[in-house]
């Protein structure tokens, strides 16, 4: 609880009005001057468009608001116009036609982000015709997208939601070295294909994989056998991305060169006649693998790569230096500790649970403390789930990895904590300018919690994306096709009893 | 236990420890006894490894000279938290089968001989992890078949091979549902076969022995294992989730007199009323909310405030792999945010399972004559910002490290580490294998 500075963030700004016009159905009068432009952020990407959503401005009143941006503000107020905050601070006025919600006694903070989820690709119940996750037929499949395998019907998401989570990235699974293309999605109900949640100009990741899963699928097929298996596969598929890329630089330049000589006469021959026209050059054949890893080593698509131990990450952080590529994230990365100061030099973030271990030789050495030795030693950590349950909770998960490292004396506060699972997921996921924080001109992905984010006994109360509720305990808890029908007579919600005042007052 | 021995174990302690004979007096904070009582600036009196006296200020001052006082004052003092239905010292890495000794490997459904206690490994790295998360004690069950064996009741005392092991066969484990014979109807069938098989066997082992019987249904260590649960001597805990199963598990239960304890029990609150005519606990995890099967549709994150408030005693475990049992406390608190009273939540984790596994008389709660598992929190103890500041396992304060603990202290600071010290600044780079070896020259 260190730093609660009570200080408005408003960003007025004369793009104010422009924001509201655009805001055609019922489109209110203007608020005072607190609104904002989304404003280019540090890679120079501009939030847009700056009206994302044609519902009513929304005021959200005397909460407890956790920016995730560095601020905790008491008893202050939060505005959306247009799907998009306009402004965060103490006593903010209504404007005409905006719906006020009274949060008094509740806690604000930016919607949940998972950068490790496989909702919707291995859906539930686990079925054979819902294993959609791996494609375990090649151990580079750089070819294949999740997006092909995702269902919005998964009845995980709706658990997902209702535990504030507004946006995850939806991984293939660490079958491969290679397990092809993320997507990043938002958990939007009544959905009917993925098309209608994709996060609006979300970058791709790549889905790799180190370590002991390739290894174990592939060591009685066609091989990897062993972790020399696994690198000279990364070896060959970013070589070979490499020469791919050459063969399209070629080709575009001599077609360039063809268009500029086309209209000119061609030289003459040997006979002194005049020479034929060359050829419209060819373009190569289009692989959709090799297509990838070349986006990969242009920086377009972010890499996502799944590895426990400290010496295959470092060993990734080599490799990956040697072919041109960054690694946005390490995924699971229980031993993040062992080279914290490895990645935060890298820039690489860490994406790792509170605390899973021993579940697998790679996973052995897993201690509570990893997060936060991570963010000590000045790297970028980051919460995340790879599962169903887990997801339910980043929040707690993110408060016993915090409450670990207070406990040794790291310095964590809880608006760093709260980024854990908001600002820096954005980060990994290259979708920092639009969501991750409560600032002006960012998309209005806001959970109201029924108190502290993180306390065992809070709960996610209302749920927003783009400022339009997605989730409101009790009124508005949307229901997927699959459970239609099941469960009939089932008893309503459990009333919640008090926790004994003994017990809050202990510590 | 040898008291030489655990002195021996006691000199080997990289903390200062107390060997089970000696007294100690913890005073100050709140005592929840673990029944639903709480005693405010409470004095528990620790002697021979038991309890010798639970009470307030009058008992701190009537504790006598040669006594080792524990100042507990704005902490919080719980019973040692018992985690039921797990593999603790049965399995070290769930992926290394070489580490797995939670099984008879067989086709027959049938290991209710197999006996957990006999594979409990004291030095299991899992043991301390558990420990310093304030869990003193687990019910360790096998796994697999329809009947899997003997549960052992083992309190957490890292490294004491004689000595861990509390008591074996304190229950027969199982499965139900669609676990055995492609059916749930033939998982059945063949439970009722062994049972009455073990019901004949208990009456003509005389004819058994000159092979006069029947054949029957299992082997006679088998049939023998299973006559202390039919005498209802020991519980039957049968892994089941779908209300369907539940519901045959109580007739069965019925039928052969067996103390029955659902584990699982994804649908138990579709059958609660049921479930607590029959007085049959549920051990349950709570966050287990997703239809993650066709036999848990109706599986929900408010199971243990619905089983409860119908009257079932409820259970709280962590049901997934065992090297997070010590997250009982969070899954307690979460049944709290869903319904469950805070008092019945905390119960859940110490009393209700010794209750569960018959081991009431000894465990579960901070009482005379029981044995002093005890844990001193420096908060609420369902809380995510609380730990234990100390943990008491058989009356004797167990050093607070594990293999973690030794782990973060170990990298807790980095610059002595190759690559970091001056002298070496310069990594050579691995070769990882260049991106230029091809003849093709880089292009711009």
């Amino acid at each position: 609880m260190s730093s609660r500075r009570l200080r408005p963030t408003v960003v007025a700004s004369g793009l104010a009005l422009s924001l509201l016009a655009a805001c055609t159905r019922g489109a209110p009068p203007q608020p005072p001057v607190e609104a904002a432009a989304p404003a280019p952020d540090a890679a120079g990407r501009t939030a847009s468009p700056a009206v994302v959503s044609d519902g009513p401005p929304r005021l959200f009143r005397n909460a407890r608001i956790m920016t995730a941006a560095g601020d905790i503000l008491e008893r202050a107020d939060l505005l959306v116009v247009g799907g998009r905050i306009s402004a965060v601070g103490p006593g903010l006025a209504a404007p005409d036609g905006a719906v006020v919600v009274d949060a008094t006694g509740k806690t604000i903070t930016p919607g949940v982000i998972d950068t490790h989820s496989h909702l919707g690709v291995y859906a539930a119940p686990g079925l054979n015709g819902h294993s959609d996750g791996n494609e375990v037929s090649s151990p580079n499949t750089a070819y294949v997208r999740a997006e092909d395998a995702y269902w919005p019907q998964d009845p995980q998401i709706d658990r997902a939601r209702a535990g504030g989570v507004t946006t995850a990235q939806i991984l293939p699974g660490s079958a491969n070295l290679i397990g092809g293309r993320s997507v990043t999605v938002r958990f939007l109900p009544d959905a009917r294909s993925v098309a209608d949640v994709k996060f609006p100009g979300a970058p791709y990741g790549l889905k790799m994989a180190c370590g002991e899963n390739p290894k174990r699928v592939y060591g009685d097929k066609s091989g990897p056998k062993t972790r020399m298996g696994n690198a000279a596969g990364y070896r060959d598929a970013f070589q070979k991305a490499k020469e791919y890329e050459r063969t399209w630089s070629k080709y575009h330049k001599d077609h360039a060169d063809w268009e500029k000589n086309k209209g000119k006469p061609a030289p003459a021959g040997k006979d002194g006649q005049p020479g034929k026209p060359p050829d419209e050059p060819q373009p190569p054949a289009r692989d959709f693998g090799l297509e990838t890893l070349g986006l990969v080593l242009k920086g377009e698509i972010l890499v996502h790569n799944h590895c426990y131990r400290a010496d295959e990450m470092s060993q990734m952080l080599d490799l990956a230096a040697t072919y041109g590529f960054k690694i946005r994230s390490f995924h699971h990365a229980v031993e993040a500790y062992k080279i914290a100061d490895r990645l935060a030099a890298a820039g690489t973030a860490a994406s790792v649970w509170a605390d899973w271990w021993g579940f697998k030789a790679e996973a052995f050495d897993g201690i509570l403390e990893n997060a936060a030795l991570l963010h000590a030693a000045g790297g970028r950590a980051i919460i995340h789930s790879d599962s169903p349950t887990g997801i339910q909770r980043l929040n707690q998960e993110a408060a016993k990895a915090m409450h670990a490292g207070r406990r040794i004396g790291v310095k964590i506060s809880d608006d760093d904590a709260l980024r854990w699972f908001t600002a820096n997921a954005a980060w990994a996921l290259g979708i920092d300018h639009e969501v991750g924080t409560l600032e002006p001109g960012k998309r209005a992905d806001v959970v109201v919690w029924s108190g502290d984010p993180f306390s065992v006994y809070t709960r996610a109360e209302q749920v927003y994306i783009d400022g339009e509720p997605v989730y409101l305990r009790g009124t508005l808890e949307p229901g997927t096709d699959f459970e239609l029908g099941y469960n009939p007579g089932a008893a309503p919600p459990a009333s919640v009893q008090p926790v004994p005042s003994t017990m809050s007052a202990a510590h | 236990m040898s008291h030489i021995l655990l002195a021996a174990l006691t000199l080997l302690a990289p903390a200062p420890a107390r060997a089970a004979g000696a007294t100690t007096l913890v005073t100050g904070g709140d005592l929840h006894v673990g029944d639903g009582t709480v005693i405010k600036n409470a004095a528990v009196l620790i002697r021979d490894g038991k309890f010798a006296g639970v009470g307030g200020p009058e008992l701190a001052g009537s504790a006598g000279g040669d006594v080792t006082r524990i100042d507990a004052a704005g902490k919080v003092l719980t019973p040692g938290l018992i985690a039921a239905d797990n593999q603790l010292g049965l399995v070290e890495i769930d992926l290394e089968g070489s580490t797995h000794d939670d099984a008879r490997a067989t086709d027959h459904p049938v290991r209710a001989a197999y006996d957990a206690s006999r594979a409990f490994h004291a030095e299991s790295s899992l043991i301390q992890v558990a420990a310093v998360g304030g869990v003193t004690t687990a019910a360790v069950a096998p796994a697999g078949g329809l009947l899997s064996g003997q549960v052992a009741w083992v309190d957490l005392v890292h490294g004491d091979h004689r000595g861990a092991l509390a008591r074996a066969g304190v229950a027969l484990d199982g499965n139900l549902g669609h676990s055995w014979g492609g059916s749930r109807a033939s998982a059945l069938a063949k439970l009722h076969e062994v049972l009455t098989d073990a019901q004949v066997f208990r009456g003509r082992k005389d004819a058994y022995e000159r092979a006069q019987t029947r054949p029957f249904a299992a082997h006679a260590l088998d049939l023998q294992a299973l006559q202390p649960a039919l005498a209802g001597q020991m519980p039957l805990t049968l892994t089941a989730d779908r209300a369907s199963d539940i519901l045959a598990a109580l007739d069965l239960a019925k039928e052969y007199k067996l103390r029955l304890v659902v584990v699982g029990g994804a649908e138990a609150w579709k059958v609660a009323g049921e479930l607590a005519a029959a007085k049959v606990p549920v051990v349950l995890q709570p966050s287990r909310n997703l239809p993650s099967s066709f036999d848990a549709l109706g599986a929900r994150l408010d199971s243990a405030a619905l089983l409860a408030a119908a009257g079932v005693p409820v259970v709280i475990a962590w049901l997934d792999d065992s090297h997070n049992i010590r997250n009982i406390t969070q899954e307690a608190g979460l049944a709290v945010a869903n319904g469950l009273p805070w008092d019945r939540a905390l119960r859940a984790i110490t009393l209700e399972p010794a209750l569960a596994y018959g081991q009431g008389a000894t465990h579960g709660s901070v009482a005379a004559g029981k044995v002093a598992n005890l844990v001193i929190w420096d908060g609420d103890p369902l809380e995510l910002s609380s730990r234990p500041t100390q943990v008491f396992v058989r009356g004797r304060a167990i050093p607070m490290v594990s293999r973690q603990t030794l782990l973060r202290d170990r990298y807790r600071e980095l610059d002595k580490f190759v690559g970091n010290k001056s002298s070496s600044s310069a990594r050579p780079r691995p070769d990882t294998g260049t991106a230029s070896t091809t003849a093709a020259p880089p292009q711009k």
